[in-house]
């Protein structure tokens, strides 16, 4: 899956956020988004993974329009963002078991157990999630956003509130879709993160995508 | 079944939150209660007085309860999560009417008993007549009160705008349903009333059907 962002413009309040952000995200690349806060990167990343619509501009997968393939699109877009996007009141199990099925799944509850191993949950995979620590919440959330094994997976900060361990397991995922040749699109302020498999590092600066050498 | 999943979901939701249902279950029987006493303690009209409580209760009662169902999905961005899916929206607005229905048919068998024990009416025999207009208004309770809710996600005043758009919309069904359960109860030859059902079930086939049209656009301008 090839998307594109095009000359896309957005702005909150007559505030403009992007102001033509234009960027290729193709397979085998993990593309590493930054720029200080307030300029744009998670609005854009809401934008490229279809949550948002762009003010002009236009977001195209494989060349056409995503609002031709939403659908589509969607279960093959993985998304982990600053909020959880899980209800709070369900156990780690029941959410992933729960967005598995709604995207067509039909074994679903091993996916979500083989996922919450993954990521060293097994032992809490029954509590309700209202209780996590931040860094537990987070792993949930890279969980949700790796059920569908998407073709293109966005993590918006997915370093926030991880220990060592938790660094290592989304670099590690980072990795795997590198050699899957499939596509990340890695939102982080810290330079170093991305655990070596970054292949293109792109700047949001004035509203735009900028290359970074 | 997108539906059943979602509806499934939401109904644990529902169950898990004890001081939602608490408040709801309490509110509910208060209005109940404090009905009863303003038009007592000797009613003139048991069988009208007891079927405006009923219906007025659990009108308010269901804001309540429409308000916690469309918090459900905004909480910590759920709702984007349900987007992400790529499930079918209509299944998706099914799913959450039918878990609002099923909600609502809740408070209504609470408030049913204590408002025949209030106000002295309806027996056995009438029951079954009484439960089908039940069903008939809370579909069409639901089926609109799910779409204004996801109408009214996002804005500041959300409460408001939900009650503002449910009243009006509903105003035939509530008029069906006090009518008929007035006439069920005895207050008046239910013959004289049965074309409401025809009303209630259109408002009902309306609701869902402008569902079917606007829900994927509703969700989609959401942000």
């Amino acid at each position: 899956m090839i998307l594109r962002a095009e000359a896309v413009t957005k702005r909150f309040d007559d505030r403009p956020v992007l102001s033509g952000a234009s960027l290729s995200l193709e397979p085998g690349q993990v593309v590493h988004l930054v720029g200080p806060n307030g300029s744009g990167k998670t609005t854009f990343a809401r934008i490229v993974a279809t949550l948002l619509p762009p003010d002009d501009g236009e977001i195209l997968v494989d060349d056409v329009p995503v609002s031709e393939r939403r659908p589509q699109t969607r279960r093959a877009i993985g998304f982990a963002s600053h909020a959880p996007l899980l209800y709070l009141a369900l156990t780690p199990v029941e959410n992933l078991e729960f967005f598995a099925r709604l995207s067509g799944s039909r074994d679903g509850r091993r996916r979500a157990l083989e996922l919450l191993e993954r990521f060293g949950l097994e032992q809490a995979a029954h509590r309700p999630i209202a209780h996590f620590s931040r860094g537990m919440l987070q792993r949930v959330v890279l969980c949700r956003a790796l059920l569908n094994d998407p073709e293109l997976l966005i993590l918006d900060e997915p370093y926030a509130g991880l220990d060592d361990a938790g660094v290592l397991a989304v670099n590690q995922v980072l990795a795997e879709i590198r050699k899957r040749g499939r596509t990340a699109l890695l939102i982080a302020h810290d330079k170093e993160r991305g655990g070596g498999v970054i292949t293109r590092t792109v700047r949001l600066r004035n509203g735009r995508v900028e290359e970074q050498t | 079944m997108t539906f059943l999943v979602v509806m499934r979901k939401d109904l644990r939701l529902f169950v898990r939150d004890a001081r939602f249902l608490a408040t709801l279950g309490l509110f509910s029987a208060s209005l109940v209660l404090i009905l009863s006493v303003a038009f007592g303690p000797v009613f003139t009209e048991p069988a009208r007085e007891a079927a405006a409580t009923v219906w007025a209760a659990l009108f308010f009662a269901g804001v309540l309860g429409l308000t916690r169902s469309l918090e459900l999905e905004g909480e910590s961005g759920a709702g984007d999560a349900l987007r992400l899916s790529g499930a079918d929206p209509f299944a998706l607005y099914l799913g959450k009417t039918l878990a609002n229905f099923a909600l609502l048919a809740a408070v209504f068998l609470l408030l049913l008993p204590l408002t025949a024990i209030f106000y002295d009416v309806g027996t056995l025999r009438e029951l079954p007549g009484v439960l089908g207009v039940a069903a008939l208004a809370l579909i069409g309770y639901s089926a609109w009160g799910t779409l204004f809710a996801a109408l009214a996600r996002g804005l500041q005043a959300r409460e408001l705008l939900l009650s503002v758009l449910l009243f009006p919309s509903l105003v035939p069904i509530w008029i069906g349903a006090v009518k008929l359960t007035h006439a069920y109860w005895g207050g008046a030859p239910v013959a004289e009333v049965k074309d409401w059902l025809k009303v209630m079930a259109v408002m009902d086939v309306l609701g869902l059907a402008l569902a079917a049209w606007l829900y994927e656009a509703v969700e989609e301008a959401g942000e």
